[in-house]
C-alpha cells in the first residue's frame, strides 16, 4: 500500500491493495477489530462501503442526513406484516456516526443465555472467562471513549421531564452514560456530532488504525470474498460514487492472514451468501429491538430539540416484558411526521410543537427473522412480530404514556392507528388495550442482531465464538451479526468488546 | 408526475394554524433536487403515493374526483382521513409523501424560528475524496 485512503475511483482502473488483515466494514465491530489488530502490529486493511464523511461534512438536516449517511436513503424495510424501516448508517464509522452513542455494559444474564441455549463462552481463553474478558474491553472502551454521563447543562427540558417523571413514577431510571466527551447538548446526534463530542469510531478507532500504518478503502461495497479453497484470502468489489452512485474500479482487497466482516446484521450474512457460504444458518436469526415513540403534552414549553438527543433510560423492565424506556428527541422534521393527520388539523397539532416530548421504547423482542440476499443484490428482511412481542410492545407504549402523566403531561399523543390523536390520562388503558395487529403501529428497527450467529453446534450456528466462521479458513465475522440472540440493552458497547476479543484471538 | 406529488404534498401541509404551508418553503427547489438525488425506488414510492391519494378520495370523502378538483374544505377532510384508512397500503404510501413534505417543511428557516427550533446550516454534501491526509486522533 501506498496510500493510506483511497476513496471512489472511476473505472478503467483496477485497485489492489494488500495487509495481513482485511477488515469489511468501519463501525463498532470493524473498527474496534482493526484498532486491536493494528495495535498488535499486524498490517490492517479496512473496507468500507460508504463515504468518509469528516465531521465538517455532515449533514445538518434530516434530508442531507438520509441522503449522505443512510443506508440507501434508509429505504431498507422489513418485510412481512408491516413494514418497518431498518435503522443503518453507511459511511466511515457505520452507525457509531448517527447513533446517540449509549454505552451499556453487557448484562450478565446475556452471557448466562448464551452459554446455556448456544453454547458460547463456555471455554476460558487465557484463564479468563468469556464475561471477564469482554467486561475487561469494556473497561478500556470507556477509558479510551470517554464515557460519562451527560452533564446538566446538556440534558435539555425533555430529560429534565423524563427525570422528573422517572422519580414519581419508579421506573428506576438514569442518566444515560455515552461515548462523548463534553457533550454540549446540541441535539444533533442522529445527523452526526459536528461538534465532535461524540465518539463515534471515525473520530479514533480508524484514525489510530491508519496512524498505525493501515489502510482504508471507502466508497468500497464488498461484492464478494475471495477464496483458496476453503480459506478466504480477500474481498473484492466496485467502487460506487457516494453521489452520483456510478460504479467505478474494481477493487482487490487481498488478506496474508485473515479476513474480518463486519458489516452489520443486515449486510455480512448477505456478503457471506454472496461468497458461496451455503448454510442455511447464513441469514437465520435476525433479531431486532423494535420501538416507537409516545408524544407528551405539557403545558409549558418543552422544545425537545434542545438538550442532548437522549439522555435518560430505565432498564426495570428489561427481563419481563424485555422492555428499554428511553427519551429520544428525534429532528423536528420527523418528529411532526409522526403526528397523526394531515390538512388543517395536522398543522393546528404542529402548531403546539414546542409543547411535546417525544419518549421511546425498545422491545427486546423474542421474534427471529431472516435476511437474504434479494435481485437487486440487497439485503431483504423479512421481519414480523408474533403476538406476545406485539404484547410486549404494546405495554411499552402504555409505560411510556405512564411516565409522561406522571412527568405532568396534560395528554400523551401514542400515533396508534384507530385510537384517538390524543389521550388524558383517564383513557390511557386504551393503550393497553390496544390492537395487537403491528400495521397499526408506527415503528422502527434501530438495534439488529444475528444473520451470522455465533454457537457451539456447527449445523446450527455460523461461526463460534471466536468469530471463525464453520468449515472455512482465515475468515471471521465480527459484528452484531454473531448475536444470537439480542441483548435487550444498547448493543454497540457489547459488539466493540466482542470484536476486540475475536481480534485477539485471531492474532493467537 | 412531479405537480402531482407537489399538489399532494401541499395538502398535507396547507397553511393554518399561523404556520405557512409547504407551497411558501421552497417546495419546487426541494422537489426538484429530490428527484436528482434520490433513489429510483424512493422516486416511484413518492410517485405511487401520490397516484394513490389523487384516486382516494372517493374512500374518505365519498365523492369520485381526485383530490384537486375537491373544495378546500373536502381537500383538508380527505388529507386528515387517508392518514387514518384501515387500508394499511395506502397509509403507507400517503406517508411516505408525508415524511418528506416535513422534511422539507421542517428545514424552513422561518418554520424553524416559529417553533423555535435553531435554524439548519446548509447541508455541504461533502466527503472525504482524496488520498492525502490521515485525520488526526479527535481530542
Amino acid at each position: 500500500m501506498t496510500r493510506n485512503h483511497t476513496a471512489y475511483q472511476p473505472k478503467g482502473s483496477e485497485v489492489t491493495a494488500e495487509a495481513d488483515y482485511v477488515v469489511v466494514g468501519t463501525g463498532a465491530g470493524g473498527a474496534a477489530a482493526a484498532v486491536t489488530l493494528a495495535r498488535a502490529g499486524a498490517s490492517v486493511l479496512l473496507v468500507e462501503a460508504g463515504p468518509w464523511r469528516d465531521p465538517h461534512d455532515y449533514a445538518h438536516s434530516t434530508y442531507g442526513a438520509l441522503r449522505d449517511m443512510m443506508d440507501d436513503w434508509g429505504s431498507t424495510i422489513t418485510m412481512g406484516r408491516a413494514l418497518w424501516p431498518v435503522v443503518q448508517a453507511r459511511l466511515v464509522g457505520g452507525t457509531t456516526v448517527i447513533n446517540s452513542a449509549i454505552c451499556v455494559r453487557t448484562p450478565a444474564d446475556v452471557f448466562e443465555e448464551w452459554a446455556r441455549d448456544h453454547g458460547v463462552g463456555i471455554t476460558a481463553v487465557g484463564g479468563r472467562t468469556f464475561a471477564e474478558r469482554l467486561g475487561s474491553y469494556q473497561d478500556q472502551l470507556e477509558r479510551e471513549l470517554c464515557v460519562a454521563e451527560t452533564g446538566p447543562d446538556a440534558l435539555g427540558r425533555s430529560n429534565e421531564l423524563a427525570l422528573k417523571g422517572d422519580a414519581a413514577a419508579g421506573y428506576e431510571g438514569h442518566i444515560i452514560r455515552r461515548y462523548a466527551k463534553g457533550c454540549i447538548g446540541s441535539g444533533q446526534c442522529l445527523q452526526g456530532c459536528s461538534s465532535m463530542k461524540k465518539q463515534s469510531t471515525n473520530l479514533n478507532y480508524i484514525p489510530e488504525t491508519l496512524s498505525l500504518g493501515g489502510a482504508i478503502l471507502s466508497c468500497a461495497p464488498v461484492d464478494r470474498i475471495v477464496w483458496d479453497g476453503d480459506r478466504a484470502v480477500g474481498v473484492t468489489g466496485r467502487f460506487l460514487h457516494p453521489q452520483s452512485r456510478e460504479k467505478g474500479a474494481t477493487f482487490h482487497a487481498r488478506a496474508k492472514k485473515a479476513v474480518f466482516i463486519a458489516a452489520s446484521a443486515t449486510w455480512s450474512p448477505v456478503i457471506l451468501q454472496k461468497s458461496g457460504v451455503k448454510h442455511k444458518a447464513v441469514g437465520a436469526g435476525f433479531r431486532a429491538h423494535p420501538g416507537t415513540g409516545v408524544f407528551g403534552i405539557y403545558d409549558d414549553p418543552v422544545d425537545m430539540n434542545r438538550g442532548v438527543t437522549q439522555g435518560w433510560a430505565s432498564t426495570r423492565f428489561r427481563k419481563e416484558p424485555g422492555l428499554k424506556l428511553e427519551t429520544l428527541s428525534i429532528p423536528m422534521e420527523m418528529a411532526i411526521s409522526r403526528l397523526a393527520g394531515g390538512g388543517k388539523a395536522l398543522m393546528e397539532r404542529i402548531a403546539g410543537y414546542r409543547h411535546i416530548a417525544m419518549w421511546v421504547h425498545a422491545l427486546r423482542a423474542r421474534t427471529a427473522g431472516r435476511v437474504d440476499v434479494g435481485w437487486t443484490g440487497r439485503p431483504v428482511v423479512r421481519y414480523g412480530l408474533d403476538e406476545a412481542d406485539m404484547r410486549g410492545f404494546r405495554e411499552g407504549m402504555w409505560r411510556v404514556a405512564q411516565l409522561h402523566f406522571a412527568a405532568g403531561a396534560r395528554a400523551v399523543v401514542p400515533g396508534i392507528t384507530g385510537l384517538p390523536y390524543s389521550l388524558e390520562r383517564k383513557d390511557v388503558d386504551c393503550i393497553a388495550n390496544g390492537p395487537l395487529n403491528p400495521q397499526n403501529y408506527v415503528a422502527i428497527l434501530s438495534h439488529l442482531f444475528g444473520g451470522c450467529t455465533m454457537g457451539a453446534d456447527p449445523s446450527r450456528s455460523v461461526c463460534d465464538d471466536a468469530g471463525r466462521v464453520h468449515g472455512r479458513r482465515s475468515l471471521y465475522v465480527a459484528d452484531a451479526s454473531i448475536f444470537p440472540d439480542n441483548i435487550g440493552v444498547n448493543p454497540q458497547h457489547t459488539i466493540m468488546s466482542l470484536a476486540m476479543d475475536i481480534a485477539t484471538r485471531a492474532l493467537g | 408526475m412531479t405537480p402531482l406529488i407537489r399538489s399532494t404534498m401541499c395538502d398535507l401541509l396547507p397553511a393554518a394554524a399561523g404556520l405557512p404551508g409547504l407551497a411558501e418553503t421552497g417546495i419546487d427547489a426541494f422537489l426538484a433536487r429530490l428527484h436528482r438525488e434520490t433513489t429510483g425506488l424512493t422516486w416511484l414510492g413518492l410517485c405511487l403515493g401520490a397516484l394513490v391519494y389523487t384516486l382516494t378520495p372517493v374512500l374518505t370523502v365519498y365523492i369520485p374526483l381526485p383530490h384537486f378538483a375537491l373544495p378546500q374544505r373536502l381537500r383538508d377532510q380527505h388529507a386528515e382521513r387517508i392518514m387514518a384508512t384501515r387500508i394499511y397500503l395506502v397509509r403507507q404510501a400517503v406517508f411516505l409523501l408525508k415524511m418528506y413534505a416535513c422534511m422539507c417543511w421542517g428545514q424552513d428557516d422561518a418554520v424553524r424560528r416559529l417553533l423555535n427550533v435553531a435554524p439548519y446550516p446548509v447541508d455541504p454534501g461533502t466527503f472525504r475524496a482524496s488520498s492525502a491526509d490521515i485525520p488526526a486522533i479527535a481530542p
